[in-house]
């Protein structure tokens, strides 16, 4: 399986001049570059680029580059990022390995509880930490009164890494979980008949197997700890700590007006550590068809059976859930049923409903939940339909189309929210094209599927990654024409991945708020937009509300799915 | 007061004569008389105030008609503002208010942007960001509209330039607050030395539990210091007594509020006191508030309309609602935002505060003094020595 296989037979399909595959790379293109370029051009004028009196000045990128808290920001981000990839990563693949190649008790249950996270908009789950386990949150007091101090602290470095690897462990949880499921078991079977123990076979069969999934997860889990905001704004603030993104944010107050140009440079700055991150990962997978695994031979997939390991297991997984799930998401929950909280308050005292009767009051909210549904569920499969013609076009294609696609899909990303909301905004309201899109949902579904690329394509390309060239050859030997294998073999085989992506992109589009902040108006608003509204009210009682009641929402339409046929395994 | 209280009778079919040239749309620069006349048909009965009704408005109303909306971009939020888009809604049913309320860099971003590319964008502007608002002024973003509801403003909430006009239309102070139950009644200051003093002698208590708004990251944080240095000499001492006392600094009010609740922080300073006015009927016993006796800044929610607004009329519509008499006292009862009308009624008001406190009230006037605030080499000047006083470069 490690020899080459001649081009003719992987790419028998491809004409001299794939004008279609051409087209589809240009469009990506065009999609993900324009920001980027917009941006790169603010950053070198000294106003607003719509601004007559805006000329060419290389002052914004003197400034940010000679600002001591510009480097102590990078430096923070890099190790924060670093810890994420550090703990995450591994932890990540180990959960999918006991989730989906094991026999672990309670599987049911706890795969769905395993994504919860995602779905979990950041500052309400750093929230939820502090109502948790903050100085005065109800844990902390707890362990207060039992050992007469609150051992750990919330805020700062140490925890916010924690937190923030714990939080991100789903991300590589799905892509590796995605890839094991297509994993051929005879491989494993014959270690474990040689009498390896799992967590041997785990080692040196299983995840060696799925290598792209986890050196993708590996760099997006670094890219996404110089993406993080709603972690360190409010873990990191108190303690006087500042990430990228923080900096960037105090750039917009920090001069009187919001500072564009010096905003770019900062944006700019985190995409430069997308470049090198892709061409490592490019490099180290070298030969894709030795991942490929799902050959001509129908096999069933049969669970690993752990024996004593299994407590060891369940013990891993539980205790994961509850440090990443239950402990936030307990916080939220109690907050939405106080009053009040805190040093000196009797919890049971103070529940009350008034939050959520609240909630019912307020202008729009209905209106902008069934919006972000919407946008999640419609919005999001057609995305993935994008998506998969994207994948389609990098599928069999050894060309430099296919490396520089690979690298292009990061970029929308890696533009920190705060810059890419702008960006976007600028876009649509300056190319004459683009403007009527504005009062409808779709300049904001465009925005958010072009953000989202990388995520929902990777699903794609790693399920489409793994099918032998052996089955769509067959076809074509049959006499299929290359419409027809796709459609008939390549895209069955990867309905998994396809599935999948639309799981995610379903849940991150729920979550999303800053890529289309400027692009909302009356009668499309959403839970984000609805969020932020809250927080101008004061307070984190709506707000707590509103979380749960999001939660909720996401859960119902993921236990429907499950129920409905959608099978996360097989 | 030429108004007339018409109960439901009245029908208002002789309008006021129409000027001439001036078909259905009177020009947005003109000055609009406040004439006696005929009242207009009222909305079913509200409760409030008695509606003011002139000739002019029914004349606007014929105006707006055909716009048939306006779009409003905001800072208040959407649950403050209902009480007041509610009356609007009820009063000009013709006229449909889309209200998008966004926080202040949001606004400004968007409305700029928006401006500069032609496209649709908000007729009205309603930001507590007073200095960019101001600025969007000087850029020639906003329009002149002579409200015959201004008359009743006070003299620091009135901008009239030839061309430009902006108004203030509430004044929330800068206030103490401080959780109840942790801190003890004699211990809570009255003023600026006293918090000093407070804050040198229980620094044990209120080490790392003290907070305020981050001038840095803040643009009301910003405004509220930088007139602090201007009416407290000893400002700089009170920085380093934060300093000392290890003050979290924050930009969200509603953060400040959370952990001023949960007793994870004690004391507040400079805390905008319409969002706690809630909080002390809701939570009594934990919250409590003191306007500072030595002085107590206060800033206002600046309403303007946007000089290419392409509803004009619709605009100000809503700009004399926000301005009559009936708005605000609406913002008084119900909102609870301190309008500025010099004749609102209600627990929250300008003019209650000012009756309380005397000249020691120190509101931001609505003028060009404001942009001083985004003089960069000025913010950034004091922004390093709040930091060196603080403790923290």
């Amino acid at each position: 399986m490690m020899a080459t296989i001649p081009s003719t037979l992987t790419q028998p399909w491809i004409r001299k001049r794939p004008f279609g595959r051409y087209a589809v790379v240009a469009t990506v293109a065009i999609l993900v570059l324009s920001p980027l370029l917009l941006i790169a051009y603010q950053s070198s004028l000294n106003g607003p680029f719509f601004a007559e009196s805006s000329h060419f000045d290389t002052g914004a990128w003197r400034y940010v580059l000679g600002a001591r808290q510009f480097w102590r920001a990078f430096g923070t981000s890099a190790i924060v990022a670093t810890g994420m990839v550090g703990i995450g990563v591994p932890l990540g693949a180990v959960l999918a390995f006991i989730m989906v190649r094991t026999d672990i008790p309670g599987r049911r249950i706890l795969e769905p509880a395993v994504l919860i996270p995602i779905f979990l908009s950041p500052i309400v789950t750093a929230f939820g930490y502090v109502v948790a386990i903050g100085p005065v949150g109800f844990i902390s007091l707890w362990v207060k009164s039992l050992v007469g101090s609150v051992p750990w602290n919330v805020y700062g470095l140490p925890s916010l890494i924690v937190i923030a690897a714990l939080t991100h462990v789903p991300h590589t949880y799905l892509y590796v979980s995605t890839a094991l499921r297509s994993v051929n078991p005879e491989l494993e079977e014959a270690a474990r008949t040689l009498g390896a123990p799992p967590w041997r076979v785990a080692l040196d069969i299983s995840l060696p197997l799925v290598r792209p999934a986890l050196l993708f997860s590996a760099s997006l889990t670094f890219l996404l700890g110089f993406e993080l905001f709603g972690l360190p704004l409010v873990l990191g603030d108190p303690a006087g700590l500042l990430v990228l993104t923080t900096y960037l944010f105090k750039l917009t107050t920090l001069l009187g007006v919001p500072s564009y140009q010096m905003m770019a440079v900062v944006a700019l700055s985190i995409v430069v550590v997308t470049l090198p991150l892709v061409m490592i990962q490019r490099h180290l997978l070298g030969q894709a068809s030795r991942f490929a695994t799902i050959r001509g031979r129908g096999l069933a997939l049969r669970p690993l059976k752990l024996g004593p390991w299994r407590w060891v297991a369940l013990t891993i997984v539980v205790a994961w859930l509850l440090l990443t799930v239950a402990v936030p998401l307990g916080g939220i929950l109690l907050r939405s049923v106080v009053k009040g909280w805190g040093e000196g308050v009797s919890l049971s005292r103070v529940l009350t409903l008034d939050h959520f009767r609240g909630l019912a009051d307020y202008p729009n909210l209905i209106r902008g939940i069934v919006n972000t549904i919407a946008l999640g569920v419609i919005g999001g499969a057609i995305s993935v339909g994008c998506y998969l013609i994207v994948g389609l076009t990098q599928h069999r294609w050894s060309s430099r189309g296919v490396a520089v696609l690979d690298f292009m899909v990061l970029i929308p990303r890696a533009i920190p929210g705060l810059v890419g909301g702008l960006a976007f905004l600028w876009l649509i309201l300056f190319i004459p094209a683009l403007r009527p899109l504005r009062d409808s949902m779709i300049a904001v579904w465009m925005a958010y599927s072009t953000v989202w690329l990388a995520y929902g394509l990777r699903l794609i390309s790693t399920a489409l990654l793994q099918v032998g060239p052996e089955l769509e050859e067959a076809a074509q030997t049959a006499g299929a024409s290359p419409m027809r294998v796709r459609w008939e073999i390549t895209i069955p085989l990867v309905r998994l991945g396809l599935i999948g992506s639309w799981l995610l992109i379903f849940m991150m589009f729920v979550r999303e708020y800053s890529t289309g902040v400027y692009l909302f108006g009356a009668g499309t608003e959403v839970i984000g937009s609805l969020i932020v509204s809250l927080w101008g009210a004061g307070g984190l009682d709506l707000i707590a509300a509103l979380s749960v009641v999001s939660v909720a929402i996401v859960s119902v339409a993921l236990a429907t799915a499950l129920r409905l046929g959608v099978r996360l395994h097989d | 007061m030429g108004g007339l209280l018409l109960a439901a009778i009245g029908c208002g079919d002789d309008a006021a004569p129409a000027k001439p040239g001036d078909a259905s749309k009177p020009d947005a620069n003109k000055e609009v008389n406040s004439a006696t006349g005929k009242g207009t048909p009222t909305v079913a009965a509200f409760t409030g105030a008695p509606l003011e009704i002139k000739a002019s408005d029914k004349e606007l109303l014929e105006a707006a008609k055909p716009e048939g909306k306006v779009l409003v971009y905001s800072t208040t939020d959407s649950a403050s503002a209902k009480p007041l888009i509610a009356d609007f809604n009820a009063r000009y049913p013709e006229i449909k208010l889309e209200y998008q309320d966004l926080n202040s860099t949001d606004l400004f971003n968007k409305f700029t942007a928006e401006t500069a590319a032609g496209t649709d964008t908000a007729d009205v502007l309603w930001s507590s960001a007073m200095d960019q608002q101001m600025k969007m002024m000087q850029d020639g973003l906003g329009g002149s509209y002579q409200s015959p509801e201004a008359d009743k403003l006070p003299q620091w909430a009135k901008y009239q330039e030839p061309g430009k006009t902006a108004w203030g239309t509430t004044l929330e102070p800068f206030a103490f607050v401080y959780n109840k139950k942790l801190l003890p009644a004699d211990a809570v200051p009255k003023d600026h030395t006293a918090l000093i003093k407070l804050l040198t002698d229980k620094t044990d208590l209120l080490k790392g539990k003290v907070t305020c708004y981050d001038p840095e990251k803040s643009g009301t944080g910003y405004l509220a210091n930088s007139r602090d240095v201007t009416n407290f000499p000893a400002f700089w001492d009170l920085a380093a007594a934060l300093g000392k006392a290890d003050v979290k600094l924050y930009t969200s009010t509603g953060t400040m509020i959370e952990k001023i609740q949960s007793g994870e922080h004690i004391f507040g300073f400079n805390i905008i006191g319409s969002y706690i006015l809630p909080k002390l009927k809701t939570d009594a016993d934990t919250f409590g508030m003191v306007f500072p006796q030595d002085y107590t800044i206060g800033f206002s929610r600046v309403a303007f309309i946007a000089k290419k607004s392409k509803r004009p009329n619709s605009a100000k519509l809503f700009l004399d609602h926000l301005l009559s008499k009936r708005g605000q006292d609406i913002l008084a009862k119900q909102s609870l935002l301190y309008p500025s009308r010099t004749d609102a009624e209600g627990e929250a008001t300008a003019s209650g505060l000012q009756k309380e406190l005397g000249d020691k009230l120190k509101p931001i006037p609505v003028s060009n003094q404001v942009l001083d605030a985004l003089d960069q080499t000025k913010r950034l000047a004091f922004v390093e020595k709040w930091q060196k006083a603080l403790g923290r470069s």
